[in-house]
């Protein structure tokens, strides 16, 4: 029998690796397994693979590791694991399943000389093969390094003797004790310390925090250090790391303002001295963590949100950022449609084509249109540049032309064959195509609504798109605030126009019980906060018990992000015990929407933000009364949730919602009644058999 | 190549074949001994021991720096490659290719040497042995080194160092054999004064891949699709096909228990057979997509002839032809493509009755084109089947390569009795 131990560094493709195991065991192996992984996946996605043995390894890393070469961390980390020694001590082929492996089955390579070690699972099958055409595996030997190892590995601890001593006076139990962390601050705080040392002592206070679990206070060590540094460099160095780990860790960052001022400071300084890599090195990073998801899109509240003039006023007045911001315009304007021939539309998009389909299938089928389509995500190529922020700001800096270059020769085919292009989400791949002059090809662009909250917007040159199209007027105002091209003279003009849904579907009737089941459709984002629709069903619940909550929709991923993966521990804990009780059910992700609809009675939009949330419209369209909260994001500016449905439809609070619920389910007269004035509303508003005719004077105007 | 040196050795030349060993191919992404079985027994084959240290796999080869670090020490790797010659992977094999070609000569002189790429090193060796010793030269270039096929735009300018040698290499070349007419004139345009040594060579297809007939399409078992070749195509190019099958099978009776079979290498070196792309196919069981890894030369007949539609699913665009599009036409079979609609691929295709036409990259237009196939491969005559096989013929790789080989001696005597 021959024995094999896949190891690996991080969650491997479970197919791939069925497919591996079964092979191997079809040729006479045993295989083990231990993966420095989350445990979960093991038990999740591990059982019905053929393994002799699975064990989880240790993934937290040693303190003195967090520096070094991923490689090492997993090999420091794991190589006392007695079960890791003694398999790999019994094996006969040592396999790596990633990079991250590779060092640690080397260094085990060393002490069991005789196993062969190789990386990935079509030379783990070669090698059992060989193996078994030899007859016999190797004897097993004695499991130690070789002498040459062990010096070289004692020189190495010798070399890294200061650090130690450091590290000892900053042990953990030491900084975890609210004395000893804030004792430590004394000295970063003291006047007249010389810059170098305040640093490297700052740093090593920082790293001694996050050891000891108190990552707001390493992030404070950091901003603290930089806030007493006078080179530019480093202080931006330090800010930047300070909010980067406290946006890592699902928390507001605190020193987001400083970070920011600090990094476009210094991007200014090195675009003045003509260090163009640099200068977008610090600026890009300046946008990144401005705009980071975990600031904007993963919380109930943005910044960005609560004062868009004041949010995005410190990066306009960076001068780096004002000339990456500078339209350049177009030589010729787009040329009118044709008149001799169909319409040559471009459809475009990077990956996500949601809202493309009956745009496509309606031009597609028409004499005078004729349609192509690019999803830049199938063009590994285009994929590259889409999302390519500093090449984008290098080339508008000077400092790139290949770039432009390259988008040149990869779109220009494109837009020589196409008289428009209709760019879906205003994202990276809008910054890429804006980057050339699109020649006489009128460009339309659509903006939804989280590209709001990026930093995409601010680096597209809209003096090169004809149309900007929005789906709801409150992002009109919001992007019209917030990037100054969308108000200068250049500007393209400017649309609201509904997204393309088929609504007619959606009109089912009802089941018998539906009138007590509220309904929310689309779960997976932290801005659709399910937690403001229990708390309207738990009002409710206090007054009629019938009342259930119906969740349509996959769960958001923890993965997304520390703040998504926050809000998702919350939810769980608080719909555990109403799942059990009955009163919330958990549909899931499913294909038949209006299937489900029909045992919903009201349809709940419970975000903070949206553009004009589909599931509410469908929800509607099918028959149930909408209840909408007036998305706190918007909530009292001109446009809101309120001027994107009737009045009626919108409340401040769960209090209100739940009141409104009660009034119209008063009687089951009055909730059919409104139910039907709501579907009237949404199909006669909605529908594409509405919209299109928008979207047909969009693309060919009076031809119509 | 196998065909080249066959057709070599039946006009009568001594042929010696360069090469590098079994287990140094076998890194790439396997070895197919099924393929040298049909190299004619006069043709001599020299393998040199070079491997590409970039793909190796066994970790007691490596260094503790790029056991570490495998990734960056790769990055590093390909720098230091390239200082000697400007070609990752492949630069450092220069002075080996070059020390071979000399032995050989001197061994045995020889009266032409053909170049073939990639790797793009082997142009080194041509020039190598026209410097010390004059020896006449072509280079089969293929898909060309100066155009970038997938993107197509230019790969490089011509001040650079793959631009000079590039430039250097090709102006003593009696000739250059290029794959399509649009690298023919990328070629022409960048070396007007070596325009009339440009040649088109098409990949053809080889006989003995071909099902000998077609088998009856049975719907009642469950149509089969397939797709035979290397898995070269991005993960959302894959992924769009994916869901254009699924919505296809969703959609139409006839497809409700077809079968999707998906054959090639997948991945080289550690990821061989388990890239991401694999894991996308193993996971679409559910959907009646299998992944059953590479194929053997000599069963690729007998694949297609399982089969009742191909999946034509390429990279690139006007510059690129592939060679399977040509043997996909050879079955006879209807043919779903899936690559961009301004692809060289749709070019040869035009006139063949059972292709679906070119509608890109896009998961409703191949679910549209899936459909058709179905039909297609159930109510398509025999007549059509015939004649589809037909519009394949003239591309049959024995003919394309006597002719090109031909061609070549015809010009070497030229240059001979022009230097004589």
């Amino acid at each position: 029998m021959i024995n094999v131990l896949f190891i690996s560094a991080k969650t491997r493709p479970v197919s791939v690796l069925a497919g591996s195991v079964r092979k191997l065991v079809a040729e006479g192996a045993r295989v083990s397994y231990g993966g420095s992984v989350p445990e979960s996946w093991m038990a999740k996605k591990l059982t019905g693979i053929d393994f002799v043995e699975t064990h989880p390894l240790r993934r937290s890393n040693l303190r003195r590791a967090v520096d070094l070469p991923f490689g090492e961390r997993v090999w420091l980390r794991i190589h006392s694991d007695s079960w890791l020694r003694a398999r790999a001590r019994e094996a006969h082929v040592l396999v790596a399943l990633d990079d991250g492996a590779v060092y640690t089955v080397w260094q085990l390579a060393q002490r069991n000389r005789t196993a062969k070690a190789v990386n990935g699972f079509a030379p783990a099958l070669d090698a059992v093969r060989e193996l078994a055409r030899e007859g016999e595996a190797a004897a097993l030997r004695a499991f130690r390094p070789p002498v040459s190892l062990v010096v070289r590995e004692f020189a190495r601890r010798v070399r890294g003797l200061p650090g130690s001593l450091e590290r000892t006076v900053t042990a953990r139990p030491i900084m975890r004790s609210s004395i000893g962390a804030r004792l430590w601050r004394v000295p970063l705080r003291a006047p007249a310390v010389p810059d170098k040392l305040r640093i490297a002592m700052g740093r090593r206070v920082a790293e001694a925090m996050n050891w000891a679990g108190k990552y707001g206070g390493g992030s404070y060590a950091l901003a603290l250090t930089a806030s007493k540094i006078s080179d530019p460099a480093i202080k931006a160095e330090l800010y930047d790391k300070a909010v980067s780990q406290e946006i890592d860790r699902g928390t507001g960052p605190k020193h987001l303002d400083q970070a920011i001022q600090s990094l476009l400071a210094h991007a200014d300084d090195l675009q003045a001295a003509g260090e163009y890599k640099d200068a977008v090195k610090n600026l890009s990073r300046a946008l990144a963590l401005g705009f980071h998801r975990g600031v904007h899109i993963d919380q109930l509240a943005s910044p960005l949100a609560a004062d868009p003039e004041a949010f995005v006023g410190r990066f306009h007045r960076s001068r780096a950022m004002q000339t990456v911001m500078t339209p350049r315009g177009r030589v010729r304007p787009a040329a009118p449609p044709p008149t001799g021939r169909p319409l040559r539309l471009l459809v475009t998009t990077n990956a996500n084509d949601n809202f493309l389909h009956h745009i496509l299938d309606r031009y597609r089928n028409r004499h005078d249109v004729e349609v192509r389509y690019l999803d830049m995500a199938t063009r590994p190529s285009l994929k590259r540049l889409t999302w390519a922020d500093r090449k984008v700001m290098a080339e508008r800096m000077g400092g790139d032309d290949e770039h432009a270059a390259l988008v040149e020769d990869l779109m220009r085919p494109y837009l020589d064959w196409a008289d428009t292009v209709f760019l879906d989400w205003c994202l990276g791949h809008a910054a890429m195509l804006t980057t050339i002059d699109p020649g006489d090809t009128r460009i339309i662009v659509r903006l939804h609504s989280y590209e709001a909250f990026t930093r995409w917007p601010h680096l597209v040159d809209f003096s090169r798109v004809d149309d900007l199209i929005f789906v709801g007027s409150h992002l009109l105002d919001l992007t019209t605030t917030l990037v100054p091209q969308l108000r200068g003279p250049q500007a393209p003009r400017t649309h609201v126009l509904h997204n393309a849904v088929e609504l007619s579907a959606f009109t089912r009737e009802k089941t018998s019980d539906a009138r007590f089941n509220l309904g929310l459709v689309g779960v997976g984002q932290v801005v659709k906060d399910p937690l403001w629709a229990v708390e309207v069903l738990r009002l409710l619940r206090e007054e009629d018990e019938r009342y259930r909550l119906v969740m349509v929709g996959a769960d958001m991923d923890p993965k997304f992000s520390r703040a998504t993966k926050k809000y998702r521990k919350k939810m769980e804990a608080k719909l555990a015990p109403l799942v059990e009780a009955g009163a919330v059910l958990r549909l899931g992700p499913t294909k038949d929407v209006a299937g489900k609809l029909t045992d919903i009675g009201f349809i709940l939009s419970s975000s903070v933000r949206e553009s004009a949330h589909l599931g509410l419209m469908e929800g509607a369209a099918s028959g149930a009364v909408p209840v909408v909260r007036d998305w706190p994001f918007f909530a009292g500016k001109t446009h809101s949730a309120r001027t994107v449905y009737p009045n009626g439809w919108v409340v401040d609070t769960p209090a209100a919602a739940a009141q409104r619920i009660l009034e119209v389910n008063a009687t089951e007269e009055n909730w059919l009644e409104s139910a039907e004035l709501a579907s009237k509303h949404a199909l006669s508003t909605w529908d594409w058999a509405f919209v299109r005719a928008d979207f047909d004077q969009m693309f060919l105007g009076e031809r119509r | 190549m196998r065909e080249t040196a066959n057709q070599f050795a039946a006009q009568g030349w001594d042929v010696t074949v360069v090469t590098i060993k079994d287990e140094s191919w076998a890194l790439e992404s396997g070895v197919d001994h099924s393929l040298s079985q049909k190299v004619d027994p006069r043709v001599k084959v020299v393998k040199l021991p070079l491997r590409r240290e970039d793909l190796e796999t066994d970790i007691r080869r490596f260094s503790e720096q790029r056991a570490v670090s495998p990734a960056w020490w790769v990055r590093s790797l390909r720098d230091r490659q390239q200082e000697m010659f400007p070609e990752p992977n492949f630069g450092d094999w220069k002075d080996a290719l070059e020390d071979a070609v000399l032995r050989l000569h001197k061994e045995n002189p020889a009266d032409l040497l053909l170049a073939t790429c990639v790797p793009y090193t082997n142009l080194a060796a041509a020039w190598k042995l026209w410097e010390e010793a004059r020896v006449p030269y072509a280079v089969d270039f293929r898909d060309g080194w100066s155009i970038d096929v997938i993107d197509g735009r230019e790969a490089f300018i011509a001040d650079s160092e793959k631009g000079r040698w590039e430039s250097r290499v090709l102006s003593s070349a009696i000739s250059l054999w290029v794959v399509n007419d649009p690298i023919a004139e990328h070629y022409r345009a960048r070396y007007p004064q070596l325009a009339d040594r440009v040649h088109i060579v098409r990949n053809g297809y080889d006989v003995d891949s071909t099902p000998v007939r077609k088998r009856p399409a049975d719907p009642e078992s469950g149509l089969v699709f397939g797709y035979l070749g290397t898995i070269n195509f991005s993960v959302e190019h894959l992924r769009t096909v994916l869901n254009g099958w699924r919505a296809a099978r969703s959609r139409e009776p006839l497809l409700a228990n077809a079968r999707f079979e998906v054959r090639g290498y997948s991945g080289h070196g550690a990821l061989r057979g388990a890239n991401p792309q694999a894991d996308l196919l193993l996971d679409a069981e559910a959907d009646g997509v299998t992944y059953g890894g590479p194929v053997a030369k000599a069963e690729v007949a007998s694949i297609y002839a399982r089969w009742d539609a191909m999946v034509l699913i390429l990279i690139g665009g006007r510059y690129v032809t592939s060679g399977k599009v040509y043997e996909y036409m050879a079955t006879g079979l209807p043919i779903v493509s899936a690559h961009a609609i301004d692809h060289d691929a749709s070019n040869v295709l035009q006139g063949h009755p059972l292709w679906t036409g070119p509608r890109g990259v896009a998961g409703k237009a191949l679910a549209d084109a899936f459909v058709e196939a179905a039909h297609l491969a159930v109510e398509s005559t025999d007549e059509q089947h015939t004649k589809a096989m037909a519009h394949a013929d003239q591309f049959t790789r024995e003919i394309i390569m006597s002719a090109a080989v031909r061609q070549l001696v015809d010009v070497l005597g030229l240059e001979k009795g022009r230097t004589q």
